[in-house]
C-alpha cells in the first residue's frame, strides 16, 4: 500500500520543485573552510530577504539564481555568516571562517540549550549523520556504540522488540533502570523509540551525570536521552528520499546443532554397538537442525520522504516513513508507519508559535514461543508427516490415537514410539520408545499461534513564545501523547498437545492519555565579560490509563477467531484504570565569566501522585563548574592545545518508577488496596475482597547522587579531540519490592532501602588522521568502564533468589558485590559417562549433574560451599569507528566490543540433556554421590558473555555533482552496508547471542534460556536530496 | 513574579481538568477508581462478610502455573498423597519427584508455596477477627466462629506438615520478625487450634457445606484430639454428634465425587468450571494434560490394596492410563470425564476443572468414630464401632467385619481404600504410629530413601534466608 502513496507524494514534490525555477542570473561557486581549504557541504546559500535558497553539495559547490543587486547570504553553524552582493560576476567562491564564539555546536540541555564550549556537565551529543542508514527498525537500536557510557543490548531479538538501554550501569533494583526519553522537550514513554523515524531525528543528546539530569528531577536518575527532530530551514524547500532494503539472517550456534549421526558415532565408539533407540531414530531418516526451522531470516525495507524549508518567518518540516522488518525468527514481523508535520512561525518580532504533530502506527507480529523449547527437540523428529515417515507412525498404540494421521500433519514424538525392530513395524506395545516428550511439534506451537501488538500513537506539541525584552522571554507549551495499544493472541487448536480444549483467544486494549504543560521564563544576556542565562518554570503533567481485556477458550476449530465463537462459560474479562500526576518547579542559572570560568546551578522540585502523603515532594539540586584553560593567556597562543576545559559536577536526581507487576499498585503503593475476589459457595460464586499489597505511606523516590570530574580537550587544531570523565553515582533509598516473611500474609512489600554504587571512566577520542581534499580519514574511539557494587541492602542483604522454582539456579544480592551476582557451587569435574543411565538418549548428551568442590573442606557439600560465580555486567565496553572518504566513495565501519560480563546460560541444560532422567547418574554404581549437584546450581552454565563485533560497515558512492545536477538533485548516494557481519564470542560460550538476556527482575538478571539470535544484515540503500 | 507564576500555574492546572479551587494536594492524590482503599473498608457487617468469603478464596488457591502465585489446596496432594505409599509421579521428573523419593530440599517450590498460601489464609482469617466489632450482635459470634474454624483448619495442616511453626494469631507487620521467625512448639499450636475449634463448634450451625459448619468443626476437632492421642472420649462424642446431624453416606460411591454437595459432604472447597474459580490439580493427575507430564499416579501398592479390599470403590478409585497402559491414574476428581464409568466432564477445559475438593465427609467421620473408640489400642469389639465400620463397608458392596473385632490394621486398610487419594493417607499413617514402618518398607522396595525425619517437611529455605538464620531447619534437611 505504502509504495503507491509514496510515489504519489514523490510526483507532487517534483511539481513543486519546478515551480521554484526562475529566470535570472545563475550564480555558481564553491564554499571552502578558510582554515583547511576543505570544501564545505551543506552550507546554506540564500538570496537574503527571499525564500530562494539552496545548499552546497558534497564538493562544496552551489548554484543559485539571483538578480543583480541581490545579496547572497552564506550560513553554516559555527561559522561567521557572509553576505556577498551580486554583481555581474557569476562565479562567487567563498571561504567561511569559524566563529570563535560559535566554535562549537549548541547542545540541548533540557528546557534550553547551551554552547558546547560552556558545558560543565557530562552530555554526549550524537548528530544523525548516517544513523539512518543502519538497517534496524527502531531508533534506539542504532545507538549501539555511539555514546560512551551507554549500553544498548538487543536482549530480545524479535523484530521490533525494545533493546535494553543503560546509562552508566544499573542503578535500581526494583525500579526502572532505563533512561528517560524526551522527544522535542516532552518526556515520553520508552516505547516511543519504537515509533520514531530515524530519518526524522536531528540529534540525540545523552545527559549522563546527575548534574545534567537533575533538571528532569525525579526522572533523571538513570540518565536522559533528548531527541530533537529535524526542523525546516529558511530557503528553498529541500526534499529527501531515503530508502534501504536489507537481508537478514540469524547467527547460529554450532554447539546447538545435535545430530542423530553424531550420537550414533559416539555410542558406537563407546559401547561397540548401537542401541535400539538409536537404530529407530536412524531409520526415520531425519536429522534436522531446528535452528534452520525457527531462524527463517527475512528482509527489512525502509522508505522515508521529507520536505523541509521555509521563509524567514515560517519554517516547516514534513515527513513520511514506512519500515517493514520481517525479523529473523519464524512468524516475527514489524511494520511502522510514521508521519510528522512541524511548523514554526514568527507572528511578529516578539511573538512566535509552533506546532509539532506526529501520528504513528506500528504492527508487531510476535514469535509466540520460546527458542529453547523448540531447540531442545530431538533432531530425528520430522516437521510434518510425509510419504516416507508416515510408515513409522504408530497407528496402534495409545488406543489408536494416531490412526488418522495424514501426510501434512504435524509430527509429534509419541507417534513414533513402540517400533519393533524385528518386524520393522510399529506395534501396539512392547516396541522401542524413542520419544522424550508428549508435547506437540515445536514448530506447531509457533505456527499455530497468532499474536500481534498494534500501537497507534499521536504525539502533539504546541508552543507560544513571547520575547518580553531582548533578555527575557516566556514560553508556554501544551503537549501530550495518546497511545492506544491493542493486543491479540490466538492459540490455535493444533498449538497445544491438549488440542481444542486449549485453544484460546486473548484480546486487550490499553489506552493512555498523557498531557503536560510547561511554562518557562528565560533570561539570556551577555554584558561585558559576563554571559548569564537562567530559566524558571512550572510544569504539570498527568497520565490517565485504562486497560481492558477479555479471554475466551473452548474453540473447536480455527475458523472463527472471535470471542463470540468461544464457549461462553470460558469467557472472562478484566478492566481497570490508573491515573498518575506530577507537578514540578524548576530553575537553572548558567554563568560564564570571560568565557573562562563557568558555573551552573539548578534546582527542581517534583510532586508525584504515587508517593505517600508524607513524601509527595522530592527536591533535586545540582551544581557544576568549569574552567576553560585554553582561553587563558598562557595557552591562547599554543600551537598544540587549542581547547582544554576541566569541569566538575555534582547533582541529585530521582527515579519514581518501579514495577511490582500490577499497574494499580504501581500507582497507589501508599494505600492498602483491596481487589474483588470470589469463592464458590454451595455452587454459586460469591464476592469477597482480598488484600493486594503491603501499603507504605512513606514511600518516595529513589535518589542518586553523582559526582563527575571531567576534561574536554582539542589538540593540533582539533586534529585530536575528546573528553575524559570519571563518575561516581550512588543510588540510595532504592524502591524495592522487598521480600517479607509469608507469615505476614504477603510475600513482599515496597520499601525504600538499599544503596547501589556505579563508578567508572569514560573516554571519547576523535582524530582527523588524514584531511586531504580527495582523501579523508577520521577515527572515533569510545570506551567506558563501569563497576557496580551493592553498598547496603537492609534486611535483604545476602538475599538469595531464583527465577524459576523448578530450575532454581540462584542469585545473591550481597553487600560489597555487584547486584544480581550468580551464586552456587564450583564445578570440580564431570561425571564419567559410564555412570550415566543412558548418555545417548535423547541426544548424544551430557550428564545433568556434575561433581562440585567442597570449598570449606568439611567433607560435605552444603550451602556453605556456595560462592559467587560471576555477574552479568561488563567491565569494559568500547567501539572504534573509522570514516574514510576517497573521491566519490565513502566508507565507515565500527567495531564494538564488551568484556567481562558473564551469562547464566540455562539454554545449555535444556538443550544438552533436556532435564531428562535417562541422563541422570546411576545411583547404584556412581561413586562419591554426596559431591554431585545439578549443573544448573554450579558455574558449569556460567559463561563468558564477552564479544567483539563488526557492528556496522557502510560503503557509499556519491554520484558526481555534475551528474547529480543534471538529474536536478543536490545529492545522490548509493550505499551497501552490513550489521554484525563479524561476531566473535568467548570460547566457552555455547549459545548464539551473548547479549540476549531474559527479562527478569534486576535482582536475578543475566539469565538466558537459549534466547534469540544475533541478526546479521546486508543492506542496499539510497539517499537522494533535491 | 511569584504572583505571575501562581496565576499561570492555576491557569494550566485548569487546562488539565482540575477546578481552580482544588489545591495541589488533591491534584497529587487522584481518585482510586477501580480498587478499594482498605483504610476506609470493613465498616459494616456486609463488608466484613466479604472478608469471610475471601478466606475461602484463599484456601481455593489460584489456578495458574506461575510459581509465585498462591496455589494453596491445589498443590496439597504433593505434600500428602505423594509422600505416602499411595501415589507418585508418572515419569520421576523434576521437583515433584522429590516427594516420592523422600529427597525433598528446603528450596522446593511446592513446599514453599503451601507454607506461604496457608499463612495467607490465616492472615485472611485474622482480618475478619480484627474487624469483628463492626458485626451486628446477632451475627458476631457466628462470624468469629467461622474465621476461627478456617484459622484452625490452616494451622492443623501446617503443624502436621512442618512441625513447630510461627504462631500468628493477629495481623502482624513485616517488622514483627520476632513473631515471623520464632518456631513455636506444636503443643502451643494445638492449644490455639483446639480453642479456635471450640469457639467454632459453639458458634456455627450446619447451613453450609462449602463454608464452615458446626459439623465440620466437630469433625476437625475430633481429628485433632485423635492426632494428639489424648482425648479419645471427647473425639468419640464429637463424632457421634456429627452422626446425629443428618448427614449420610451416598448410596453410590461414585456420586460422592461426581454429585457435588451431596449429603455425605461435611466440608468441601468449592470450584467452578472454566473461570478463575476453577482448579487444575485434577488435570495434573492425567497424562500430560496439565503442566506436568502426570503426577499423583497410583502406586502398585495402593492398587493391590484396592483390588483386595476396595469392593465397589475400586473402579472409581483408579483406572488404566489409556495413553500409557502400564500406568494407572486416579479416578476420583477426574476433570474430563470417563464414558466407560459414566462420568461427565466438569469443564470444557480440563485444566480449568470445576470439581469441588472434599475436605471432610461422612465416611471419614464414621471411621474416625471407630478410631476414637479404639482409643489408641490395637482392636475394638464395641458394637458402636462395628456399626460405623459396617456402614462404610456395606456401601462398598462388602459385608461388615466378619469376626466381630476390628483390628487397627483393618481400620487403617479401610481408611486407605475408602479415602484413597483424598490427602488422608500420610496423616493416617502418622496418627496410627505406623508411618515409620510402612513408609520404610515401601520406600526401600521402590528405591526411595525414607528416614524418620522425612515425616516433616523442611521449613522453606526462603523463610530461613529472610530470618538471617533465626529460623531453624527441621532435622534431616
Amino acid at each position: 500500500m505504502n509504495l503507491k502513496a509514496n510515489s504519489a507524494f514523490f510526483i507532487m514534490l517534483l511539481i513543486c520543485v519546478s515551480a521554484f525555477a526562475q529566470e535570472s542570473l545563475t550564480l555558481k561557486g564553491q564554499v571552502v573552510d578558510a582554515g583547511d581549504n576543505m570544501p564545505m557541504p551543506g552550507v546554506n546559500v540564500i538570496v537574503a530577504g527571499t525564500n530562494n535558497g539552496t545548499s552546497t553539495n558534497f564538493d562544496g559547490n552551489y548554484e543559485i539564481d539571483a538578480k543583480e543587486g541581490d545579496v547572497l547570504q552564506f550560513t553554516y553553524v559555527g561559522y561567521i555568516t557572509q553576505l556577498i552582493p551580486v554583481t555581474t560576476n557569476t562565479t562567487i567562491n567563498i571561504a567561511l571562517v569559524e566563529d570563535a564564539n560559535k566554535l562549537d555546536e549548541v547542545v540541548v540541555i533540557g528546557y534550553g540549550t547551551q554552547k558546547k564550549s560552556q558545558l560543565t556537565t557530562a552530555i554526549s551529543k550524537v548528530v544523525n549523520e548516517d544513523l539512518d542508514q543502519i538497517a534496524v527498525p527502531r531508533v534506539d537500536e542504532a545507538l549501539v556504540g555511539q555514546v560512551s557510557g551507554v549500553t544498548v543490548a538487543a536482549t530480545e531479538g524479535e523484530a521490533g522488540s525494545a533493546p535494553t538501554i543503560r546509562v552508566r550501569g544499573v542503578g535500581s533494583i526494583t525500579g526502572k533502570s532505563s533512561p528517560t526519553i524526551v522527544v522535542d522537550g516532552v518526556v515520553v514513554d520508552d516505547d516511543f523509540l519504537g515509533s520514531l523515524d530515524m530519518n526524522e531525528v536531528s540529534s540525540f543528546e545523552v545527559l549522563k551525570d546527575a548534574s545534567s539530569t537533575a533538571i528532569y528531577g525525579a526522572r533523571g536518575a538513570n540518565g536522559v536521552i533528548l531527541i530533537t527532530t529535524k526542523s525546516g530551514k529558511e530557503g528553498k524547500t529541500r526534499f529527501t528520499y531515503n530508502a534501504f532494503t536489507g537481508f537478514k539472517e540469524a547467527r547460529q550456534s554450532d554447539d546447538y546443532y545435535f545430530t542423530v549421526a553424531e550420537t550414533a558415532a559416539a555410542e558406537l565408539a563407546a559401547t561397540g554397538t548401537l542401541s535400539d533407540r538409536t537404530r529407530v531414530k536412524q531409520l526415520i531418516g531425519v536429522d534436522r537442525d531446528w535452528q534452520d526451522v525457527i531462524f527463517d531470516g527475512g528482509t527489512i525495507n525502509s522508505h522515508s520522504f521529507s520536505a523541509r524549508g521555509g521563509s524567514q518567518n515560517t519554517k516547516f518540516s514534513t515527513s513520511l516513513n514506512y519500515v517493514h522488518d520481517e525479523g529473523v525468527l519464524l512468524t516475527d514481523d514489524y511494520k511502522k508507519y510514521a508521519i510528522r508535520a512541524k511548523v514554526d512561525t514568527k507572528l511578529n518580532d516578539k511573538f512566535s508559535v509552533g506546532l509539532n504533530v506526529s501520528p504513528s502506527y506500528t504492527n508487531r507480529q510476535r514469535f509466540d514461543g520460546s527458542t529453547h523449547d523448540i531447540l531442545r527437540q530431538t533432531p530425528w523428529l520430522p516437521l510434518y508427516i510425509d510419504e516416507n515417515n508416515i510408515q513409522f507412525v504408530n497407528k496402534l498404540r495409545d488406543n489408536g490415537a494416531y490412526a488418522d494421521v495424514q501426510i501434512g500433519d504435524y509430527a509429534t514424538q509419541r507417534m513414533f514410539d513402540d517400533f519393533d525392530l524385528e518386524t520393522m513395524m510399529p506395534v501396539e506395545s512392547g516396541g522401542t520408545d524413542i520419544s522424550n516428550t508428549s508435547n506437540t511439534n515445536p514448530a506447531a506451537k509457533v505456527l499455530e499461534r497468532d499474536r500481534n501488538d498494534y500501537k497507534f500513537k499521536l504525539f502533539g506539541s504546541f508552543y507560544a513564545k513571547y520575547d518580553i525584552s531582548d533578555a527575557f522571554s516566556f514560553k508556554t507549551s501544551l503537549s501530550g501523547d495518546y497511545q492506544n495499544t491493542k493486543r491479540d493472541r490466538w492459540q490455535g487448536v493444533q498449538s497445544n498437545r491438549n488440542g481444542a480444549s486449549a485453544a484460546q483467544l486473548d484480546l486487550s486494549t490499553a489506552n493512555q492519555i498523557h498531557i503536560v504543560t510547561d511554562n518557562i521564563l528565560s533570561f539570556d544576556k551577555s554584558f561585558g565579560n559576563h554571559d548569564l542565562s537562567a530559566i524558571a518554570g512550572f510544569s504539570a503533567e498527568k497520565w490517565d490509563n485504562t486497560f481492558e481485556s477479555i479471554q475466551g477458550a473452548g474453540y473447536t476449530s480455527d475458523l472463527v477467531q472471535t470471542i463470540s465463537a468461544a464457549d461462553p462459560t470460558t469467557v472472562v474479562g478484566e478492566s481497570y484504570e490508573f491515573p498518575r500526576r506530577l507537578i514540578s518547579y524548576l530553575g537553572r542559572v548558567n554563568y560564564a565569566y570571560d568565557n573562562k570560568y563557568l558555573v551552573s546551578v539548578s534546582m527542581r522540585a517534583d510532586g508525584y501522585s504515587a508517593f505517600g502523603e508524607n513524601s509527595k515532594y522530592g527536591y533535586f539540586p545540582a551544581a557544576s563548574a568549569g574552567w576553560i584553560v585554553s582561553n587563558e593567556d598562557f595557552l591562547n597562543e599554543s600551537d598544540v592545545v587549542n581547547n582544554l576545559k576541566v569541569r566538575m559536577s555534582y547533582g541529585t536526581a530521582g527515579n519514581p518508577f518501579f514495577d511490582v507487576g500490577d499497574d494499580q499498585i504501581n500507582s497507589f503503593p501508599y494505600l492498602s488496596l483491596l481487589e474483588p475476589s470470589t469463592a464458590v459457595i454451595d455452587g454459586s460464586l460469591v464476592q469477597g475482597f482480598n488484600s493486594l499489597n503491603l501499603a507504605n505511606p512513606d514511600l518516595q523516590w529513589e535518589r542518586s547522587i553523582e559526582i563527575n570530574p571531567g576534561l574536554d580537550f582539542g589538540l593540533f587544531n582539533n586534529a585530536i579531540s575528546g573528553s575524559f570523565d570519571y563518575y561516581n553515582r550512588r543510588s540510595d533509598q532504592l524502591l524495592i519490592d522487598n521480600p517479607v516473611s509469608s507469615t505476614t500474609g504477603f510475600s513482599s512489600g515496597l520499601v525504600n532501602i538499599g544503596e547501589v554504587q556505579n563508578s567508572g571512566f569514560e573516554i571519547e577520542l576523535r582524530t582527523r588522521n588524514i584531511s586531504k581534499e580527495k582523501f579523508r580519514w577520521s577515527t572515533t574511539m569510545l570506551a567506558s568502564q563501569n563497576k557496580n557494587e551493592l553498598i547496603s541492602y537492609g534486611d535483604s542483604n545476602g538475599q538469595i533468589q531464583n527465577v524459576d522454582s523448578k530450575r532454581a539456579a540462584e542469585w545473591i544480592n550481597l553487600v560489597g558485590n555487584p547486584i544480581s551476582s550468580y551464586y552456587g557451587w564450583v564445578v570440580d569435574r564431570d561425571i564419567p559417562l559410564e555412570y550415566i543411565n543412558n548418555p545417548y538418549h535423547p541426544v548424544g548428551g551430557e550428564a545433568q549433574d556434575v561433581y562440585v568442590k567442597d570449598l570449606n573442606g568439611d567433607g560435605v557439600i552444603d550451602d556453605d560451599d556456595k560462592t559467587i560465580l560471576g555477574d552479568p555486567y561488563p567491565d569494559l565496553v568500547w567501539s572504534i569507528t573509522n570514516d574514510f572518504k576517497l573521491g566519490q566513495f565513502d566508507l565507515s565501519f565500527m567495531f564494538q566490543g564488551s568484556h567481562g560480563a558473564e551469562i547464566r546460560n540455562m539454554g545449555d541444560q535444556y538443550l544438552f540433556n533436556h532435564f531428562n532422567s535417562s541422563q541422570d547418574f546411576n545411583p547404584e554404581t556412581t561413586p562419591n554421590q554426596e559431591f554431585i549437584k545439578e549443573k544448573i546450581f554450579t558455574n558449569d552454565i556460567i559463561q563468558d558473555a564477552s564479544y567483539v563485533t563488526l557492528r556496522n560497515v557502510n560503503l557509499g558512492f556519491s554520484i558526481p555533482s555534475k551528474l547529480a545536477d543534471k538529474l536536478r538533485m543536490s545529492k545522490a548516494r548509493l550505499y551497501l552496508s552490513g550489521t554484525n557481519l563479524l561476531y566473535f564470542t568467548a570460547s566457552d560460550y555455547t549459545g548464539f547471542n551473548p547479549e540476549s538476556i531474559n527479562d527478569t527482575s534486576p535482582t536475578t538478571y543475566g539469565y538466558q534460556r537459549a534466547g534469540s539470535p544475533i541478526q546479521q544484515t546486508v543492506t542496499f540503500g539510497l539517499n537522494i536530496e533535491f | 513574579m511569584k504572583y505571575i507564576m501562581k496565576t499561570i500555574k492555576m491557569m494550566f492546572l485548569f487546562i488539565l481538568g482540575i477546578s481552580v479551587s482544588s489545591c495541589e494536594e488533591d491534584y497529587l492524590s487522584p481518585q482510586l477508581e477501580t480498587l478499594v482503599n482498605a483504610e476506609i473498608y470493613y465498616t459494616n457487617e456486609e463488608e466484613l462478610l466479604t472478608g469471610v468469603i475471601n478466606m475461602y478464596d484463599g484456601i481455593q488457591g489460584i489456578n495458574s502455573t506461575s510459581s509465585n502465585d498462591y496455589h494453596a489446596l491445589q498443590q496439597e496432594f504433593y505434600l500428602t498423597e505423594m509422600r505416602s505409599d499411595n501415589t507418585r509421579t508418572k515419569s520421576s521428573e523434576g521437583e515433584a519427584a522429590q516427594f516420592e523419593n523422600y529427597s525433598i530440599t528446603a528450596t522446593n517450590g511446592i513446599v514453599e508455596d503451601y507454607y506461604r498460601s496457608y499463612y495467607n489464609v490465616i492472615f485472611r482469617a485474622n482480618i475478619v477477627l480484627e474487624n469483628l466489632d463492626v458485626a451486628s450482635s446477632e451475627n458476631r459470634d457466628s462470624i468469629e466462629a467461622e474465621a476461627k474454624f478456617v484459622r484452625a483448619y490452616a494451622y492443623f495442616n501446617l503443624v502436621r506438615l512442618y512441625g513447630a511453626i510461627p504462631l500468628v494469631d493477629r495481623i502482624i507487620s513485616s517488622a514483627e520478625t520476632e513473631i515471623s521467625f520464632t518456631r513455636v512448639d506444636p503443643s502451643s499450636i494445638y492449644e490455639l487450634i483446639v480453642s479456635d475449634l471450640e469457639t467454632a463448634v459453639d458458634g456455627l450451625d450446619n447451613t453450609y457445606k462449602t463454608r464452615a459448619s458446626k459439623a465440620a468443626a466437630q469433625t476437625l476437632l475430633a481429628k485433632v484430639y485423635l492426632t494428639q492421642g489424648t482425648n479419645y472420649l471427647q473425639a468419640q462424642l464429637l463424632c457421634e454428634e456429627v452422626m446425629m446431624s443428618g448427614y449420610s453416606l451416598e448410596p453410590n460411591f461414585k456420586d460422592v465425587f461426581f454429585n457435588e454437595l451431596n449429603n455425605e459432604i461435611i466440608f468441601a472447597i468449592g470450584y467452578a468450571p472454566d473461570g478463575v474459580d476453577s482448579q487444575n490439580f485434577s488435570a495434573e493427575w492425567l497424562n500430560a494434560v496439565g503442566r506436568t507430564s502426570g503426577v499423583n499416579y497410583t502406586t502398585q501398592d495402593v492398587r493391590d490394596a484396592l483390588d483386595m479390599l476396595g469392593g465397589d470403590r475400586t473402579p472409581f478409585s483408579y483406572r488404566v492410563d489409556t495413553d500409557q497402559p502400564t500406568q494407572f491414574q486416579v479416578v476420583k476428581y477426574i476433570p474430563d470425564g470417563d464414558e466407560s464409568l459414566g462420568i461427565a466432564p466438569t469443564s470444557s477445559d480440563p485444566t480449568k476443572a470445576g470439581n469441588d475438593w472434599i475436605v471432610l465427609r461422612y465416611a471419614d467421620v464414621l471411621l474416625l468414630h471407630v478410631e476414637a473408640i479404639m482409643a489408641g489400642g490395637n482392636s475394638t469389639s464395641a458394637q458402636a464401632a462395628l456399626d460405623s465400620f459396617e456402614e462404610v463397608r456395606l456401601r462398598a458392596g462388602l459385608s461388615g467385619d466378619s469376626d466381630g473385632t476390628i483390628t487397627k490394621q483393618e481400620l487403617m486398610d479401610e481408611r486407605r481404600v475408602e479415602l484413597a487419594f483424598e490427602n488422608h493417607r500420610l496423616f493416617d499413617l502418622i496418627r496410627f504410629g505406623e508411618a515409620q514402618t510402612v513408609l520404610s518398607a515401601f520406600s526401600s522396595a521402590n528405591g526411595g530413601s525414607f528416614t524418620a525425619s522425612d515425616l516433616l517437611l523442611p521449613i522453606p529455605q526462603r523463610e530461613i534466608n529472610l530470618s538471617n538464620g533465626a529460623l531453624s531447619q527441621n532435622p534431616g534437611y
